[in-house]
């Protein structure tokens, strides 16, 4: 206390210092303040109104969690979701650990730099440009991917318009429009590996897989990792792909936790319903990052 | 003997090389076959918009296009929606959240790097802890401030969330951090005052994390679509993103015209995107953020 008054009203220059340095925090404390910390109260405060679209309020308790967590939608909505994670997230990770394995090995630097460009595209951008690219690539009449399978004797699919082809089709747009970030994170990984460790294991006489298996593998540990949780993240808030090509059909088939909060809030306005999703989703998100947390508590060791 | 060994030993060695060859035009193949495919669906899109409608609902289906400089759908994709002010909407709100996010985020990035005042560590794990608040969670509270305080369907309601990010604060605060202490204490000596030491000391030496910063906040902003969903209603509002909903509905979807306008809405971005690419690359390693 004695130190902010001090601060509020400097005697001395170290003290002026001190009052400059938090001023210049200040701002970015403030907006992360107005925008983030206490709508996110105001948000587990709605979850326990009822709010009338007027704006009237009426403190029901848990009355809309019950609701809520007993909804099979929600529920339905949660396991899309995910579905929607258990398809993309491992196959994005693999493919992008293949692809930056190989880019590695590409020793021509133009190359190299070519390849992982075209890789990296996507992630510039919009998701909403991507879902309509490849919306477009999976009409069923007209479209491309049915055009290109015609070729080894599949019939015509449905894709987005199928109940049980919507949601892996859905994941192969996650997987293109993210490929590219984790292949980045991946290949600088790789290269700030020693080059000695590979040239002691070939005196070892160590296979190509196997150093890949006992040296690279364990020394990208914490990336791997990482990229994991934030794919895991990124793809439990999927929204924007699902909203304008699917908008969750058919028949609900696609709709996501976020998209159904979508709903709940801006099209039937039911903002205590929407707040109990928001809290949902937070304490979700939390949870796996506080897992993320413990598990980089574990050292790499180069 | 001695000699036999070698020759063997060199032949050997000569298979082990060739083969190593081999794998590494395989691994090539494969990565540039990936990269291929990857890179497909921007082509797709790129002649599916040059081609007319009767084109594209051919029988077999036809890769190239009639004429590869016709250009109908992109004229038509202007006249049918007012895709010009949704490309300056767009442009006026990734500008502000570019330039905003650099202005605090240097400040707040100098404060927390150079300078000890109590309860800033704290401070800055709060920040970090911000990275936990995913945005949709506090989507509704700030949809119904946006409207007491009237900013509904303004540049400033759309751009308001986006001013600053965790990654901007992260990002200065680790490339200021590098800088050496001598030269704020010189320059203080000198009777620089704190914010002349942050203007003509600080931000000169962070140009490079500037720019990253510049880029990637453009990007980010210019690709988003939640938040302007949420807060904007009238069409002189749009931006690029929703514009291009325009072109879908449940029934009926043009592709000629939609991959037209995706075009647009792309090339801006991929020209800022390839050109500036190291910068960018730069910030997805830093961090990885933008959970």
């Amino acid at each position: 206390m004695r130190q902010w008054f001090r601060i509020a009203f400097p005697r001395n220059y170290l003290d002026r210092r001190k009052r400059a340095g938090f001023l210049f925090v200040l701002p970015a404390l403030l907006f992360f303040g107005s925008v983030f910390l206490l709508p996110l109260a105001q948000s587990i405060l709605y979850s326990f109104y009822k709010i009338a679209p007027g704006g009237a309020k009426e403190f029901v308790g848990v009355r809309l969690y019950e609701k809520v967590l007993t909804d099979s939608t929600f529920w339905t909505a949660v396991g899309n979701t995910v579905q929607l994670l258990l398809f993309s997230v491992p196959v994005t990770v693999v493919l992008a650990l293949a692809v930056a394995l190989g880019l590695n090995r590409v020793s021509n630097l133009k190359w190299r730099n070519v390849w992982a460009s075209m890789y990296f595209l996507p992630f510039a951008t919009s998701l909403v440009a991507a879902a309509l690219i490849w919306q477009w690539i999976y009409e069923p009449v007209y479209g491309f991917l049915n055009y290109a399978l015609s070729f080894v004797g599949i019939p015509p699919q449905k894709w987005l318009q199928s109940l049980s082809q919507v949601l892996p089709s859905l994941a192969v747009v996650s997987v293109w429009v993210r490929i590219g970030f984790d292949t980045m994170i991946f290949l600088a990984a790789l290269q700030s590996i020693p080059e000695e460790y590979y040239e002691a294991a070939n005196m070892d006489g160590a296979s190509g897989m196997q150093r890949v298996r006992y040296i690279t593998l364990p020394l990208l540990n914490a990336q791997i990792v990482m990229v994991c949780i934030l794919e895991l993240i990124f793809n439990f808030k999927i929204f924007d792909q699902v909203y304008v090509t699917t908008q969750g059909g058919p028949a609900g088939a696609s709709q996501t936790i976020i998209g159904l909060l979508y709903d709940t809030a801006f099209k039937f306005f039911r903002f205590g319903d929407a707040s109990v999703m928001a809290v949902f989703v937070f304490v979700t998100l939390m949870l796996v990052t506080l897992l993320q947390w413990r598990l980089f508590r574990k050292p790499v060791e180069y | 003997m001695s000699s036999i060994a070698t020759s063997i030993e060199s032949a050997s060695r000569e298979r082990i090389a060739l083969r190593q060859v081999h794998v590494r035009w395989l691994i090539m193949l494969v990565v540039a076959c990936g990269a291929i495919v990857v890179f497909f669906p921007f082509f797709w899109m790129a002649v599916t918009s040059l081609k007319t409608a009767p084109e594209i609902q051919r029988v077999p289906l036809q890769i190239v296009p009639d004429h590869w400089f016709n250009l109908s759908n992109y004229v038509e994709v202007f006249k049918r929606e007012a895709f010009l002010r949704y490309l300056l909407n767009s442009t006026i709100v990734a500008s502000i959240a570019a330039v905003s996010s650099v202005v605090v985020s240097s400040l707040a990035g100098f404060g927390f790097a150079k300078y000890r005042f109590p309860g800033r560590d704290v401070f800055f794990l709060a920040i970090v802890g911000i990275l936990m608040v995913p945005f949709q969670s506090v989507v509704v509270p700030l949809y119904v401030w946006m409207n007491e305080l009237g900013l509904l369907d303004t540049y400033a309601g759309i751009v308001a969330p986006d001013l600053v990010s965790v990654f901007g604060v992260f990002l200065m605060r680790q490339a200021i951090e590098m800088i050496p202490n001598d030269y704020i204490d010189a320059a203080r000596i000198d009777g620089a005052s704190e914010l002349r030491i942050f203007f003509l000391v600080i931000l000169p030496s962070v140009k490079p994390a500037i720019a990253t910063l510049l880029i990637i906040k453009f990007l980010w902003s210019w690709n988003e679509f939640f938040w302007p969903m949420v807060v904007i209603s009238s069409p002189q509002m749009k931006v690029v993103t929703m514009g291009l909903m325009s072109f879908t509905n449940m029934y009926f979807i043009e592709y000629n015209l939609l991959t037209a306008a995706a075009v647009i809405s792309i090339l801006p971005i991929l020209l800022i995107f390839i050109t500036l690419q190291r910068w960018v690359v730069q910030a997805v390693v830093m961090s990885g953020l933008k959970g």
